[in-house]
């Protein structure tokens, strides 16, 4: 039945910290919320798991309210940013600590310990402490000791922050994959919005408390609701130009740039471009606008060289000047 | 005196400021330390070399009829056992309770700014001069038909233990960081039962040095002691001592070894936890 | 409106009870053995022998006025205080000025200076007794090898010495405590002040008073209040050394509370005197506490 949230508000001292959040996700999802440090992701995801208290509205966990239910009776898992291991515990006695807590048997112990090891590749770190291990093997413990017990659903908090940003990618590809085999339900936050598209089938985009919108990553990007959304999401972010009743926006990739002028084409002058190797990113003045344009890797312009944009009408978005909800794009 | 050194560039003068300095220090030392080597060379001597003149130093012959007399003739092996029973047994109960209440004050928000509040008054019990409830606390007992029972003691002595070993407790649990109890409350445990697997792991450290503390101060207590006991069955080593001395002959070899044997614990304890003990000991004054 | 209803939400309730489970039993020990005896105390100070029985009456309050015992032992207690905090301060601040920069051996040294405030009060007592008895103490017996006279000289026996003798046995068990906690002031001092000064051509002196004392009033407010505490409440060592005597020459105002409850077993004017010094020292640590608090803002 999966998880609900109902009207959910917490508020600490005076600050609205999560504002009359509203969810829900089915059994079996990869739910990601999305949102910029500050915006109320991980905040519900602790009132989630029990370690914050509900100001106003309700949690359902398959079916049943949980707002009274304290934390370790909910039957869910947790990653914590910092990983939560026990210092003074071996990896074997840390992996195994959920299900020694349930009054497990030793050698059932032992033996889905070793299980979840062997598919996380971390054997033969069984025997040592968490301080001897390095920033990788720790997130792997801590994922071990999540998914030893099969719980109702996992709960991730920034997993992947603390890694190099080589170890992310990988991590990010195995998480996805281990998903994929357990087939459990997944809610997952970041700030990083390209894990977000990459892991999760829906995204829960939040700003200062309040959901901005809960949609497939494909429909995020393509449709965002508001500008804040459009925004955050795609790197580079989303072009904008105020005009006066309507603010437009144009992803760089729907800019194309080119050398002699054509029908419709607007005049440009060239900033700078960067090269990345794989791309180039050429960024832009149109009078007192700023934008940038993603153009192939083999795509070369002298600053201050005058261009002309080709830009995919159909592809601009318009949105509210003064509230950023999304009016239809042009078709 | 600190770096105004340099203005000294004469290296002859630097060298006699250290000499000046360490001679000091060690005169230091030997007023700590001489006063009381004499107590224990008194109870080593003879009498007649007790009451020698010029003062014996170093230069006797030592002797043990005097700790044989305390502790085998003499009921100061009872005394050294009831400290003992005492200072244990109430460090234990205070220890239980007090990381208790320390967890609470700790990790609980309560309402009402009860942390704040419960901690400042807890610790204030702390601050009455021990008189002014050992006369109430002596007519309790009396009451109780309490007095000159071990029982009295140690329920004392666990009262006046308790406020320290929630002070020093409850910085140690603030000190350690929330997640790894959140984890263990995810992982399933109950409160307690993190507690007691997660957390007093991580603290024991800090539960050593406080309970070393609390020894110290149980076994050194003498007003409590002297007031609530009065007869051998429940009497404390600092009480049997001072007995001795309130007497009309006072056997200064027996009490000199009666008290030489009372300060080996301390000593033994002063020399391992030295460190902790200063920032007990301080409550906090150099970080105000 | 979110208020009120978080505080009775069922679960808010099973919040609550956990910690006061946590809690429960501390409180109850205090409860019974700090504050219910204060409570007694408060209802035998209030009531007086009569042939009535015992009745309700301010005489124990009334009598302190003209009991010349317990003046004299408030005189006493406050000579007491004042001579030996001084000379604990100075000594004590002095030692830790000169040795800040002193490393080698530091353990040891800390380890041993420690020794004179672990003792229990007891064995400092005897210790004393010991080194200051007049026929074979060592004290007078290095005395007497230097030539000095000391027939005289009764040290806890003689109505001149005695409160002396008393005073100086407080200052060498703890002056190594105000030396601890000043030297671990000063050390927590960092350097650029120092350094600062010594470009503006600050003297040695100078430095010392500008710079120094200011940084370290926290530590010395706190050693201060700390050792005035236990000086006003003093009992243990005087009740070896002394007993009060000679006479009643270093009767301080416990020693005297011990007396009227334990040798007269007049229970309800100890209990009086008992509150006239608890508020005395709430007082005092009142006034240093705001003292402090008005430093540190």
């Amino acid at each position: 039945m999966g998880i609900e949230f109902r009207n959910v508000t917490k508020t600490f001292g005076g600050a609205c910290v999560v504002d009359d959040l509203s969810l829900e996700i089915r059994d079996g999802e990869f739910i990601v919320l999305l949102g910029p440090s500050g915006c109320g992701k991980t905040t519900t995801l602790r009132m989630l798991a029990g370690l914050e208290s509900v100001t106003s509205g309700d949690i359902f966990i398959d079916g049943g309210p949980v707002n009274d239910v304290p934390t370790q009776h909910r039957d869910l898992a947790m990653v914590f940013q910092s990983y939560a291991l026990y210092p003074h515990m071996t990896i074997a006695e840390n992996i195994g600590y959920p299900l020694r807590v349930r009054k497990l048997d030793k050698a059932d112990r032992a033996a889905r310990v070793r299980r979840v090891a062997a598919m996380l590749e971390i054997e033969s770190l069984l025997d040592r402490k968490p301080r001897q291990l390095s920033g990788g093997e720790r997130q792997r413990v801590a994922l071990a000791r999540a998914i030893v017990r099969e719980p109702r659903a996992y709960l991730m908090d920034e997993p992947l922050s603390n890694l190099d940003a080589r170890l992310r990618v990988q991590m990010r590809g195995e998480l996805k994959r281990l998903q994929h085999e357990l087939g459990t339900t997944t809610i997952y936050v970041t700030h990083d919005q390209a894990e977000a598209m990459t892991l999760a089938s829906r995204v829960a985009v939040m700003n200062k408390g309040r959901l901005q919108q809960f949609d497939t990553p494909l429909k995020i990007y393509n449709e965002p609701a508001n500008r804040f959304v459009a925004e955050f999401v795609g790197s580079p972010s989303m072009n904008f130009i105020e005009r006066e009743h309507v603010t437009e926006g144009i992803r760089p990739e729907h800019i194309q740039v080119l050398s002699t002028p054509e029908d419709g084409a607007i005049e440009a002058r060239v900033y700078v471009t960067e090269l990345m190797g794989n791309e180039t990113f050429v960024f832009l003045s149109v009078g007192d606008n700023r934008l940038i344009a993603r153009e192939p890797a083999d795509f070369r312009a002298d600053v201050d060289t005058k261009v002309w944009l080709r830009i995919a009408t159909e592809k601009i978005h318009r949105f509210d000047p003064v509230t950023g909800e999304s009016q239809k794009h042009i078709k | 005196m600190h770096k105004t050194e340099h203005k000294i560039s004469n290296k002859g003068n630097v060298l006699f400021v250290s000499f000046v300095r360490f001679v000091i220090l060690l005169s230091a030392l030997v007023f700590a330390l001489a006063p009381v080597y004499w107590m224990l060379t008194i109870s080593f001597k003879t009498e007649g070399d007790q009451f020698a003149s010029p003062p014996l130093w170093f230069s006797f012959t030592p002797t043990l009829e005097h700790y044989y007399d305390a502790f085998v003739t003499r009921a100061f092996g009872e005394y050294l056992l009831t400290s003992a029973i005492v200072a244990v047994t109430s460090t234990v109960l205070a220890l239980v309770i007090g990381t208790l209440a320390a967890y609470a004050l700790a990790r609980f928000e309560l309402p009402f700014k009860l942390n704040r509040r419960l901690s400042l008054w807890i610790l204030s019990t702390r601050m009455f001069p021990a008189i002014v409830t050992a006369v109430p606390l002596f007519l309790m007992m009396r009451d109780l038909q309490l007095l000159n029972t071990r029982a009295a003691l140690i329920i004392v002595h666990t009262s006046f233990n308790l406020p320290f070993v929630v002070w020093m407790m409850r910085g140690f649990f603030a000190d350690l960081p929330r997640d790894l109890e959140e984890a263990a409350l995810v992982d399933g445990d109950s409160r307690l039962g993190a507690l007691v697997r997660v957390v007093l792991p991580l603290v024991s450290p800090g539960l050593a040095a406080t309970a070393v503390f609390c020894l110290i101060v149980s076994w050194n207590e003498f007003l409590f002691a002297l007031v609530l006991t009065q007869t051998d069955a429940a009497m404390t080593l600092p009480v049997g001592i001072a007995g001795r001395v309130t007497q009309y002959e006072i056997k200064w070899g027996v009490m000199s070894a009666a008290a030489s044997v009372a300060i080996v614990p301390i000593l033994v304890f002063a020399l391992a936890l030295q460190k902790y003990l200063v920032r007990g000991l301080s409550m906090g004054a150099v970080k105000g | 409106m979110p208020r009120s209803r978080r505080f009775f939400n069922a679960q808010n309730k099973r919040e609550l009870l956990l910690p006061a489970l946590f809690l429960a039993p501390a409180l109850a020990v205090l409860l019974a053995l700090s504050i219910y005896p204060l409570i007694y105390s408060v209802t035998i100070s209030l009531q007086q022998e009569s042939a009535a029985g015992a009745t309700w009456s301010l005489g124990n309050f009334t009598r302190l006025f003209s009991d010349n015992f317990f003046w004299t032992a408030m005189g006493h207690t406050l000579v007491y205080a004042v001579a030996a905090l001084a000379c604990e301060f100075l000594l004590g601040l002095g030692l830790a000025l000169l040795l800040n920069n002193q490393i080698r051996g530091r353990s040891f040294f800390r380890a041993s200076l420690l020794v004179p405030m672990m003792l229990p009060t007891v064995v400092v007592g005897v210790v004393w007794r010991l080194m200051l008895n007049p026929n074979f103490g060592a004290v007078n017996g290095t005395l007497k090898q230097f030539g000095v006279d000391t027939e005289s000289l009764t040290w806890t026996a003689s109505p001149k010495l005695a409160m002396l003798s008393v005073i100086a046995v407080d200052v060498w068990q703890w002056t190594p405590f105000v030396f601890l906690v000043l030297l671990a002031g000063l050390q927590a001092i960092p350097q650029e002040p120092y350094e600062a000064a010594l470009i503006d051509g600050s003297s040695r002196w100078q430095t010392f008073w500008h710079v120094t004392l200011p940084l370290l009033k926290p530590s010395i407010l706190i050693v201060l209040l700390l050792r005035t505490m236990d000086l006003l409440r003093v009992f243990d060592q005087i009740f070896i050394l002394t007993e009060g005597g000679p006479g009643f020459a270093t009767e301080t105002i416990s020693l005297y509370i011990y007396r009227a409850a334990f040798r007269f077993f007049d229970f309800g004017y100890a209990a009086a005197m008992s509150f006239v010094l608890l508020a005395l020292t709430n007082i005092i640590s009142a006034l240093y506490i705001r003292f402090l608090q008005a430093k540190e803002s």
